[in-house]
């Protein structure tokens, strides 16, 4: 009877303190759960940070490739800087060749040299040297002057009472006009039979030598040249 | 006087459990696996009071015992990267669900019996 009432008593001890280690452990785990929101990243699971890693490693990968063709787009841009840079010297070249051709600039190159003399039988007239001139625009002159004075697009070639100007300034015999061009054109259309200036003059006692020079110089136009009325139409 | 213990113990240890300090999320994996290990034991003990099998000792070695032996399958899972963990709980689970329908079977009897004693007892008068 002692016995059996001890026995009861220490599995109610045992049994009872089962319980509290199982409720105890029990409420633990809830609690934990509970709470692991507010310190999830603290707390996560292994699987949980694996996870988290590959993520990080996605989001690398993506930046990387944003990097890259952000690098491309920079590439891009050096290569149309580079592109401008070529315009700007094709545009340099180009103000180079116009001025040039303008009449601004010193210039040498193959051509011609024709020298008209006054004689007595023929006394050489602007109109003279005019048609020398346009003769020698037809046949390819780039550039071209009278006494060193350059012919320009504004150049005007008038006799005042036997004085002879050339955009104003005045030339006498004997008159030198160089021409830059191809050589053999310039002297070919010149010298051509009949029709040509040298053929057409000398039968009337023009004393006109032609010679051809492979390096022509001829300098640039000393006047200014200004734009006061004319403006550019706008499209 | 055991039920008297059993609420008790239960209160005290819910008081204890929500006082104690937090365990760390790494190994409230290992207290959940042992939470079911400890409920099948519970519920096991349950049924086997009610077959009058009940052995102490068997219900509290049964009780921790296979509460560290599941965490410790489940540390072992961890480390081989098995999730050794999922047979546990298939395991305990299956056998809790086993231990309930004994439960409730017993009562079920123990209800129709009573019933039936009572139509007997009524056709008697």
């Amino acid at each position: 009877m002692k016995k059996e009432k001890k026995n009861q008593i220490v599995m109610t001890i045992i049994i009872g303190s089962v319980c509290i280690v199982f409720f105890a452990v029990m409420f633990m785990q809830f609690k934990t759960i509970e709470e692991t929101d507010i310190t999830a990243i603290e707390n996560m699971r292994e699987a949980d940070l694996r996870t988290a890693i590959s993520e990080w490693k996605g989001k690398y990968e993506d930046t990387q490739k944003q990097l890259e063709s952000n690098r491309k787009s920079v590439q891009e841009y050096q290569q149309t800087i580079d592109k401008n840079g070529e315009a700007s010297e094709l545009i340099d070249k180009d103000l180079a060749e116009s001025n040039m051709l303008l009449g601004k600039t010193d210039v040498t190159g193959e051509g011609v040299i024709v020298t008209l003399t006054n004689t007595q039988e023929c006394v050489i007239e602007y109109s003279h040297l005019l048609e020398l001139v346009n003769e020698l625009r037809y046949a390819g002159a780039e550039a071209i002057s009278i006494n060193d004075a350059r012919v320009v697009t504004t150049t005007d070639i008038t006799q005042i009472n036997s004085r002879m100007q050339v955009s104003g300034q005045r030339v006498a015999s004997p008159y030198v006009i160089k021409a830059i061009g191809n050589q053999t054109y310039l002297s070919s259309t010149l010298s051509l039979k009949d029709s040509g200036f040298i053929d057409r003059y000398k039968a009337s006692g023009m004393d006109i030598k032609l010679e051809k020079g492979n390096n022509v110089k001829i300098l640039k136009y000393n006047g200014e040249m200004k734009v006061k009325y004319m403006k550019e139409v706008e499209k | 006087m055991i039920f008297i213990a059993i609420v008790v113990g239960c209160i005290l240890g819910a008081i204890i459990g929500i006082y104690a300090p937090m365990v760390p999320y790494t190994y409230s994996g290992y207290l959940a696996i042992a939470i079911i290990a400890a409920l099948d034991s519970v519920f096991g003990g349950i049924a086997s009071t009610l077959n009058k099998q009940f052995d102490l000792k068997i219900f509290v070695s049964g009780f921790f015992g296979n509460a560290i032996l599941s965490m410790l399958l489940t540390y072992l899972g961890q480390k081989l990267n098995v999730d050794i963990y999922l047979a546990a709980i298939v395991v305990f689970v299956g056998r809790m669900f086993n231990n309930l329908a004994i439960i409730r079977r017993y009562y079920l009897e123990k209800w129709t019996n009573r019933k039936e004693k009572l139509k007997t007892e009524k056709t008697e008068q």
